[in-house]
């Protein structure tokens, strides 16, 4: 134990003399979730897509598409607005709207009688994302739209006669028929639609909104800020690890890993060593990047539970980059497998965007990358509120893949060591 | 104190070190003698425990490096031909790195590691950074890293190569002193000068073979007091061979495209008649080289190049 003590207050001392990559790796979570908050603006909640609407059409299937907009759950998102065509495309013009949607005349109608119909939007080409928001929300009204017209398709020909004549009243006897057409109409479709899709996870983004919408007093951190800093938090410990473990291979280029290895220590005992200065970077650079938490965070966060979290996140790091390390030959391929495997961890763990945003293929494999479990761990912590039981799952998943990690990676890195003895 | 048994050790289809033996008394400085690739590093790894023997087996005291690693390990000291140290240290941290992982520590650690600074001529550079020394100052301190826990044997992989003569000469009177003390050391190198200069015994390794062994002067009296003639031209030596075989006290040692070594004895006249020998057949010479007996000439003899080839 006092030989490995020994070894690693070597490798702390070296890293105080050159902290340059650990700066490097510390200030990255904070400068990547500060620029991201930049981009969006730095406000109390996530900009709003700025959407212009011009309903051409005063039928009930327009003023249905409009009003999607300004739903009580949209409104978190979108800032609708009703306008004519020519006050939306100077609107446009002017850089002061997203998207302008133009709803044709004729529109309801048109459906109803099932011929073809056509949406317009107009996109922002000044702006990047929010106009990419506003289509993909489009998008998705449409297809509700037609997928409703083909499941109601009965009940609609009952109605359409009705919708047809304003002054005259439905008859009882129209009401029922219509009622039972579309009961079994979604009987049918119960299986599909109940539960909905899409509802899981995009709870827990509006929960954080909401928290921050609570507290608001001008002081809050952008809520763009706060999404994204556990992933790439979790991305930022992960180069960390890099950092300690590439020692490996450095020393074995210096030529100090033979000369330890002829001094009377083993060579797991020289692995062991760097494993736990790899870990005690990691769990330096995590109190870093939680003391900077508490410092723009208002909401408490549960310490038990941050530690335990913070343990088996470090457990896992540490065996990521042991067996990176361990399979590679040389300083220059690990260090091109470490970026190679840290950047899809990141995107595909949700460490630069948010899990939910993505594709549901990527969704799929998230769960397989120990940067997920990190996220969502921390997003646990800070978004829920969680306590120890709270973030068992995460943290119980990233314990054992950093006990299977760091077996393998030892036994790789031992071969790795032996290979410098040799050279 | 050192017995290294009947080393094998082969990379792939490439045999580097071929069935070395040797014994090394305590507080011998042992020198390993051989050109670049001749299995000295190779040799010195496998003493050092770096490397395991594919056969044969080292000892030292009697205990078996492979059965007790550790226990050997800390009575040796290490020297590599490349400096190993951690540059952004001083040179007093490496020492104290270095010697706390051989379980020095406290006033027992500083007053070694106050010892090899004044051995190695350094102390008053001790807390500077190692990225500032220069590169004779840096074999410097790789020399005294592997003094500071005051091993019984020192292993010395050609700890001069690429200096200047001025810190050459520096390592050569550090070992000196360190030999006075009665450290074992066994030192490799290609330099003959450094052999003749400190070592007790030499080995001349070539091929992975220790091809002589023994003191200077043993291995100078191998010659029997024969010079040494090297012959270059442009004649077929394969075809002049035969006439000088004819001649007495001639030994033809190696026959190249136009170059013949041979050893020649009566000194002087010898040589002469061989020289006469080989003109009378009208050949064309463009050199000739005469060298009295030397460890150089030992090499010479031993394996037909000399050492810089």
């Amino acid at each position: 134990m006092g030989i490995i003590a020994h070894l690693v207050a070597k490798d702390v001392r070296r890293k105080a003399r050159s902290p340059l990559g650990l700066i490097a790796a510390l200030a990255f979570p904070l400068l990547f979730a500060g620029l991201i908050a930049l981009a969006f603006g730095r406000g109390d909640s996530i900009p709003k897509v700025r959407i212009l609407v011009d309903n051409e059409d005063d039928g009930l299937v327009a003023s249905l598409v409009a009003s999607a907009f300004t739903s009580q759950q949209a409104s978190a998102y979108f800032d609708a607005k009703t306008v004519t065509a020519d006050e939306g495309r100077k609107l446009i013009d002017d850089g002061k709207a997203s998207a302008l949607l133009i709803i044709p005349k004729g529109f309801t109608a048109d459906v109803l009688d099932k011929k073809p119909v056509k949406l317009s939007l107009l996109r922002n080409p000044a702006e990047g994302i929010l106009p990419e928001i506003a289509e993909q929300m489009t998008g998705a009204i449409v297809d509700v739209l037609d997928a409703a017209r083909r499941v109601f398709d009965k009940p609609i020909e009952e109605l359409r006669p009705l919708l047809a004549d304003d002054d005259k009243a439905p008859a009882d006897a129209d009401v029922i028929t219509i009622s039972l057409s579309v009961k079994k109409a979604i009987e049918g479709l119960s299986g599909l639609v109940n539960p909905p899709a899409i509802a899981l996870e995009s709870e827990m983004f509006g929960t954080a909104v909401k928290k921050e919408d609570k507290k608001s007093n001008g002081d809050t951190p952008s809520a763009i800020f706060l999404a994204v800093l556990p992933g790439v938090a979790v991305y930022g410990l992960f180069l960390v690890a890099d950092q300690g473990m590439r020692d490996v291979m450095t020393e074995r280029t210096l030529g100090t890993m033979r000369r330890q290895l002829a001094a009377p220590v083993t060579a797991n005992t020289v692995i062991l060593a760097k494993a736990a200065y790899t870990a005690i970077l990691a769990a330096a650079a995590l109190f870093v990047m939680a003391a900077v938490g508490a410092a723009v965070l208002t909401t408490s966060v549960s310490v038990a539970a941050f530690l335990l979290v913070a343990f088996c996140l470090v457990l896992a790091v540490t065996g990521t980059a042991a067996v990176i390390y361990g399979l590679a030959k040389t300083e220059r391929q690990a260090a091109t497998l470490g970026n190679m495997v840290f950047l899809m961890m990141g995107f595909l763990g949700g460490g630069f965007i948010r899990v939910e945003g993505l594709p549901a293929a990527i969704r799929a494999i998230a769960p397989f990358t120990p940067l997920y479990w990190g996220t969502k761990g921390f997003r646990a912590l800070l978004e829920n509120g969680a306590g120890v039981a709270g973030v068992l799952q995460p943290a119980l998943v990233l314990l054992a893949i950093g006990v299977v990690l760091l077996a393998a990676g030892a036994a790789a890195l031992r071969r790795t060591a032996k290979a410098g003895a040799g050279a | 104190m050192f017995q290294a048994q009947n080393l094998i050790k082969s990379y792939g289809a490439v045999r580097a070190v071929d069935g070395v033996s040797f014994t090394v008394a305590k507080g011998e400085v042992y020198g390993l003698l051989g050109p670049n690739g001749a299995g000295k590093t190779t040799t010195m790894s496998m003493l050092s425990g770096l490397l395991a023997p594919d056969d044969g087996r080292i000892l030292f005291d009697g205990i078996d490096l492979a059965a007790e690693p550790i226990k050997v390990k800390a009575q040796l000291g290490v020297v590599p031909q490349e400096p190993a140290l951690y540059e952004t240290l001083s040179a007093r941290e490496n020492l104290h790195f270095w010697g706390g992982l051989y379980g020095l520590s406290g006033a027992g650690l500083n007053k070694a590691v106050d010892r090899v600074l004044d051995l190695v001529g350094l102390a008053d550079r001790a807390k500077e950074p190692v990225k500032q020394y220069s590169g004779g100052m840096k074999r410097r301190i790789n020399l005294a890293l592997g003094l500071v826990h005051g091993p019984r044997a020192v292993l010395m992989d050609e700890p001069t190569v690429g200096i200047d003569p001025q810190a050459r000469l520096n390592i050569l009177e550090s070992v000196k002193q360190v030999a006075a003390g009665g450290t074992t050391v066994i030192y490799t190198t290609h330099y003959l000068e450094e052999v003749e200069q400190l070592c007790d015994r030499i080995a001349i390794m070539d091929h992975g073979k220790i091809l002589a062994e023994g003191t200077l002067d043993e291995l100078k009296s191998r010659m029997g007091g024969r010079d040494i003639v090297t012959v270059r031209g442009s004649f077929d030596a394969a075809a002049v061979r035969p006439r000088l075989d004819e001649l007495a006290g001639v030994q033809v040692t190696a026959v190249d495209e136009g170059k013949l070594v041979m050893t020649v004895e009566g000194s002087g006249r010898g040589a002469v008649d061989v020289l006469t020998r080989v003109l009378s057949g009208g050949l064309a010479i463009d050199g000739v080289s005469i060298q009295p007996p030397s460890l150089n000439t030992v090499f010479l003899n031993l394996t037909g190049r000399e050492l810089r080839d």
